[in-house]
């Protein structure tokens, strides 16, 4: 007897999303496969980031369907949240504490032990070598977002969604970003990546949409996407 | 038991926090103190009003500091949204809600070492050693009452920009038998208790307090998702 498939990590039918009258995202279909890749690309104020907000359940949606890992994320959303993780723009870091505690929070939290070795290990992971022992609030744009980051490792999602992951980065961090994302990927997990950076986040996805305004106006390989934002 | 361990390590963290940002705190007792000595001005300098509405201006000066304490704990979460990251997993959201009512409440608490002795020396009290402890717990009582409806509520106005008002029209009303329950008590300990009735009146705080800890609880999951 075949085994089933593996639900699609994301899938949404006639999505939409209102603020008031104006509706942010509207007849959204998408599908991203159990392990696969989406680009998420558009203008600043598309849809993109409340897509991912819907996404991870913490926003409801005001039309259509949406599911993750084959679950409504708003009334699973303990099952569901357990296989998503989100590094949004906001990077959800508190200032006052170190890096190290926070490191040492979100492993505790997650029910694991935060012992020196593996706190020490994920900072290396995120290159915060010299700086476990200082204040958030004293990082770079750059230092923050690895920190954020490197939360990933720990919740060790099914999906992950980014968005914006690679703004505040300089060139070598866009780099490390890309092949620390790439390394993820193959290990399985499903990425959704909100981005401008298209040259460093197309690489990385094997299906892209374009929003504009709300609505999905062009879908194909990702690749597709550079030559097609090349074209318009 | 997840829960309970989840909402130790967020008290734990506020109290951090609390403690690498104590201007704040220092802050809020220094209100607690500015209320007190404002209420000795009011009443003059007679010392017989002063002792009879003691327990009244130290409840008074508990909840409005409270505001400001209450306040400032979810400002912290909505700064860089850490709110979200702890939402979106693993944190349950009750547990969130205990961690961050038991932090406002120790806050709260550590008012009383200042602001009783302050009141003591202001209004002329003289309570028994005994007395002294009998007002710490009738502090702590009034301080619970006062951490969970104000956690619940502070979380609901944390996305308001009018939260510094919002806050207050919202928990004051809720938290009248609070109000009532500590001025009585207090009272009772500090001028005298013939008709034996300091205990009906700590049980009502106490079942108050009870009442607010667990329903708020309940709501606070609801409080925090958006819509």
């Amino acid at each position: 007897m075949e085994a089933a498939a593996p639900a699609p990590a994301l899938e949404t039918r006639d999505l939409g999303r209102r603020f008031g009258r104006r509706w942010a995202l509207a007849h959204v279909d998408l599908e991203v496969p159990a392990g696969g890749s989406l680009l998420l690309a558009g203008a600043n104020g598309s849809g993109k980031t409340t897509l991912l907000r819907l996404v991870s359940g913490r926003l409801e949606s005001s039309a259509g369907t949406l599911r993750v890992f084959g679950l409504d994320p708003r009334r699973q959303r303990g099952t569901v949240r357990s296989g998503l993780s989100l590094v949004a723009h906001h990077l959800s870091l508190y200032p006052r504490l170190t890096a190290a505690e926070t490191l040492a929070l979100w492993l505790r939290l997650g029910g694991e032990e935060a012992s020196r070795a593996r706190v020490g290990e994920l900072w290396v992971e995120a290159g915060l070598e010299e700086h476990g022992d200082v204040e958030v609030g004293g990082f770079s744009a750059g230092m923050r977002k690895r920190l954020a980051l490197v939360r990933v490792r720990i919740e060790t999602p099914r999906l992950l969604l980014l968005d914006e992951p690679f703004s505040a980065l300089d060139a070598a961090g866009r780099a490390w970003l890309a092949q620390w994302l790439a390394g993820l990927h193959r290990e399985g997990v499903g990425l959704v990546i909100a981005s401008h950076a298209l040259e460093w986040a197309a690489p990385l996805c094997q299906r892209a949409v374009r929003l504009t305004a709300g609505q999905v106006t062009w879908r194909g390989p990702a690749a597709d996407l550079l030559v097609e934002g090349r074209a318009r | 038991m997840k829960l309970a361990r989840q909402a130790w390590l967020i008290f734990r963290k506020d109290l951090l926090l609390e403690w690498r940002g104590r201007a704040r705190t220092v802050s809020v007792i220094l209100f607690g103190i500015v209320t007190l000595v404002l209420f000795s001005f009011a009443l003059g300098p007679e010392a017989e009003p002063l002792r009879r509405g003691a327990a009244g201006f130290l409840t008074l000066a508990l909840l409005l500091s409270s505001v400001l304490g209450l306040n400032e704990s979810f400002r912290l979460e909505q700064e860089d949204r850490a709110l979200d990251g702890l939402l979106l997993r693993p944190v349950e959201p009750t547990a969130l809600f205990y961690g961050k009512a038991m932090g406002s409440a120790f806050l709260l608490l550590l008012l009383a070492v200042v602001l009783l002795p302050a009141a003591v020396v202001l209004y002329d009290l003289s309570p028994t050693p005994g007395g002294m402890l009998r007002l710490l717990g009738l502090w702590a009582l009034a301080a619970a009452g006062l951490a969970a409806p104000g956690t619940l509520y502070a979380a609901i106005t944390g996305r308001l920009q009018s939260q510094d008002v919002a806050l207050p029209l919202l928990l004051f009303p809720l938290v009248v038998p609070v109000l009532l329950g500590s001025v009585k008590a207090m009272d009772l300990v500090l001028t005298g208790d013939p008709m034996r009735q300091l205990q009906s009146w700590t049980l009502l705080l106490a079942g108050f307090d009870a009442i607010y800890w667990s329903v708020c609880g309940v709501l606070f999951p609801f409080a925090i998702e958006e819509s």
